[in-house]
């Protein structure tokens, strides 16, 4: 079999579904590629057994047959060439793939189809329409709330609540966390579902260039979502999220207005001497005046700085991981953030003001670290 | 307790009172481990090698040791320390931090509560204790050693000052040979010579132990007194009877090893992230190699793949005496980092 193919274009749509293969896979075959040749049509596949990446381009062909091919080599080869028609000639007995360019000819041996693993089958799947920019947002605002915990596996993943209502996702790590709500979104039934991280930072990347509807097939095991010429589907993580809704403080009488930028800045400034382990920074709020300290006992290194903002609320001092204030500050893009407070020793939250987005509602909530003295 | 091993040794055979006794070893091999007073004058210690005790002391008697009995005796002590404190954080069988500010029999007197405590444990098993008694856990274990065997060392607390500023560098608890040296060699010998450096030049000059000798040097040490100590690590190892050169009687004492660290981890409900392995040489010098997986395990076959990896990749002109594994970042410190609260989940 042959098909005929602009090389750059093969490379951008290869590039888009690299990110799946992993560096140490168990399985051979899944250094590979799979190809599927049909009249006028390639489709591409990568995965590790969890995640799958599927994207289809126009070619020139006439035959119909499949074969996997070597991931690395034809990468590194392609991104040496300047765009040029390609010609891949397949021999189906040998499985030797003959790549010839302007330049000359050069041959991969290839492995069957038939290893490649087969994509799970979607049986009694819901399915929900969402616009890319939705689910994008989604992720942007929430992955970095994640954990890593490898005994609490749920808390790896983004939590997927849909409902008529809306759609709602949850990230936490146990000290940070974040609950993102969409109500111009909405589901005709209620399910929940957990998505691993990493078909996640796969899908940011790939939403980021389309503004096409996104289609999300999912049931118990798997979800696959689909926009455009690419499909993902992934393995959802199983077992049962944290009650999340239990840890949101409902009141949190101290409230503090405060222009974002000007308190990443001063935050990003002052962490630089905070302690190398810890990251504190210690936040003091009287009247309309925040001072953010730092300190590093070890060094003798410290720095402070000083803030306007707007307070109701008594006379506090809380200290924070700097490096989750940076992160949820980042996160946001309001001109304007308002910080909730209870006492020194209670999760503070984090929400955007005046949101120009109003079927958008964003709550970031941040355990603090305790201060001696 | 004061040489324990040997003292039960002694306790429960009266042929070997009034003579040096070594627990541990004997005289061809292996280390001692536990040295009676007879011995000690020798200059006989524990961790020795026991060949050069033999050398040191020609009349010492080796023999075995029976942890049973030792483990026997160390938790009738706990259950003396129990009756007047819970808060008691075991050091090692035989020794152990109490803080006794409240306690339950409402002695107001820590010397007091030292002395029943000794007296308690001669009683039942006819064992001698020294103590120490100060304000914190440093100065206490430093005491401890000061009059023994069977007696007791008061630091008060107004004299803490005085006796740090002229305690010998290498009586400081946690001050160890190889840092006695760099620190003599740096020409600081006693407490009020490490007073004249600041916090940071400690600290880029030690590392995390600088902080710790900043503080000590000064009688300063915060650290409660923790019932439950967090482990740090679990291991195993073994010296062997006759050094092993062949690749694979290491594979198969490695194997061995990985079976026992792997037992003691599900036993203990632990899952480590960093293996290491140690080996010593016949001519004692010892090597550690390490690597840290990007998950928790506490299986056996990855504990054995990954030392054998270890050890196939560090050079190995001589044959090994000890070998042995042991599994770090535990599942349990990520729980406990400095003062950050968790959600509760």
């Amino acid at each position: 079999m042959k098909f005929i193919v602009t090389s750059s274009e093969l490379l951008k749509h290869l590039q888009s579904v690299s990110g799946v293969l992993a560096s140490n896979n168990t399985l051979p075959i899944l250094d590979n590629f799979l190809f599927e040749i049909e009249k006028d049509a390639l489709t591409i596949s990568a995965s590790d057994l969890e995640t799958t990446m599927i994207t289809r381009l126009p070619v020139k062909s006439e035959e119909t047959g499949a074969i996997a091919v070597p991931a690395r080599i034809v990468l590194d080869y392609l991104k040496t060439l300047p765009e040029q028609p390609l010609t891949f000639t397949v021999d189906e007995t040998s499985l030797g793939i003959e790549i010839s360019s302007s330049y000359g000819k050069s041959k991969v041996a290839g492995y069957s189809a038939d290893e490649f693993p087969r994509n799970p089958e979607m049986e009694e799947a819901s399915s929900v329409s969402v616009p890319a920019e939705v689910l994008s947002e989604a992720i942007h605002k929430t992955i970095f709330a994640t954990g890593n915990d490898d005994l609490r596996p749920v808390m790896s993943g983004i939590y997927c609540e849909f409902s008529n209502e809306g759609l709602r996702f949850v990230a936490t790590d146990a000290h940070k966390l974040v609950r993102y709500t969409r109500s111009d979104s909405k589901a005709d039934k209620n399910s929940t579902f957990i998505i691993p991280k990493k078909p996640l930072n796969l899908l940011k990347g790939a939403l980021s260039s389309t503004s096409a509807q996104v289609s999300l097939e999912f049931n118990t095991s798997n979800v696959k979502i689909s926009f455009d010429d690419t499909v993902l589907i992934a393995r959802l993580i199983d077992g049962k999220y944290p009650n999340y809704e239990a840890v949101i403080p409902k009141d949190n009488p101290n409230k503090m207005l405060v222009e974002r930028t000007a308190l990443l800045g001063s935050i990003r400034r002052v962490s630089i001497f905070s302690n190398k382990t810890t990251h504190q920074v210690r936040l003091r709020i009287s009247g309309s005046e925040l001072s953010v300290s730092a300190e590093d006992l070890d060094f003798a290194n410290e720095a402070n700085e000083r803030l306007t903002c707007s307070y109701e609320g008594e006379d506090m001092e809380i200290g924070f991981n700097s490096r989750f204030l940076i992160d949820m500050l980042n996160n946001l893009n309001t001109p304007d953030v308002q910080l909730q407070l209870s006492a020194p020793n209670r999760a503070g939250i984090l929400v955007p003001m005046e949101s120009e987005n109003e079927g958008e509602d964003i709550l970031m909530l941040v355990m603090p670290v305790m201060l001696n003295t | 307790m004061d040489a324990f091993f040997a003292s039960v040794e002694q306790r429960d055979f009266p042929e070997l009172r009034g003579k040096p006794v070594a627990v541990g070893g004997s005289r061809e091999r292996g280390v001692v481990a536990a040295a009676s007073y007879e011995a000690r004058k020798f200059g006989v210690r524990s961790a020795m090698p026991s060949a050069i005790a033999a050398r040191k002391c020609p009349e010492i008697i080796f023999v075995k040791h029976r942890f049973e009995v030792y483990k026997e005796v160390s938790q009738q002590i706990r259950e003396i320390f129990h009756s007047y404190t819970d808060l008691v954080e075991p050091l090692s069988l035989d020794e152990a931090f109490l803080d006794v500010t409240q306690n339950k029999q409402g002695i107001e007197r820590a010397t007091e509560i030292a002395k029943k405590i000794r007296k308690e444990i001669l009683e039942e098993t006819k064992l001698t204790a020294s103590a120490g008694i100060s304000m914190n856990k440093f100065i206490a274990k430093v005491a401890s050693d000061m009059n023994k065997p069977n007696g007791q060392t008061l630091i008060h607390p107004l004299k803490v000052d005085e006796f740090t500023a002229n305690l010998e560098i290498d009586k400081f608890f946690g001050i160890g040979k190889k840092t006695t040296e760099k620190l003599h060699g740096m020409g600081i010998h006693t407490g009020a010579d490490l007073r004249k450096y600041e916090r940071r030049e400690l600290v880029s000059l030690f590392g995390k132990s600088g902080r710790y000798y900043y503080n000590i040097c000064r009688g300063i040490d915060e650290r409660p007194v923790q019932p439950n100590r967090i482990r740090k690590s679990v291991g195993a190892e073994r010296t062997y009877s006759e050094d092993i050169g062949e690749l694979e009687e290491q594979m198969e004492a490695l194997s061995k090893i990985a079976e026992e660290v792997s037992r003691r981890m599900v036993k203990g409900n632990h899952l480590g992230k960093t293996i290491t392995v140690k080996m010593r040489y016949s001519d004692f010098t010892t090597h550690t190699r390490s690597r840290s997986l990007d998950h928790f395990t506490n299986s056996e076959s990855e504990i054995y793949a990954i030392a054998i990896e270890l050890l196939s990749e560090h050079p190995r002109e001589q044959p090994f005496r000890l070998l042995g594994i042991s599994l770090s970042s535990l599942n349990v410190e990520t729980k406990s980092k400095g003062g950050q609260l968790t959600l509760d989940f």
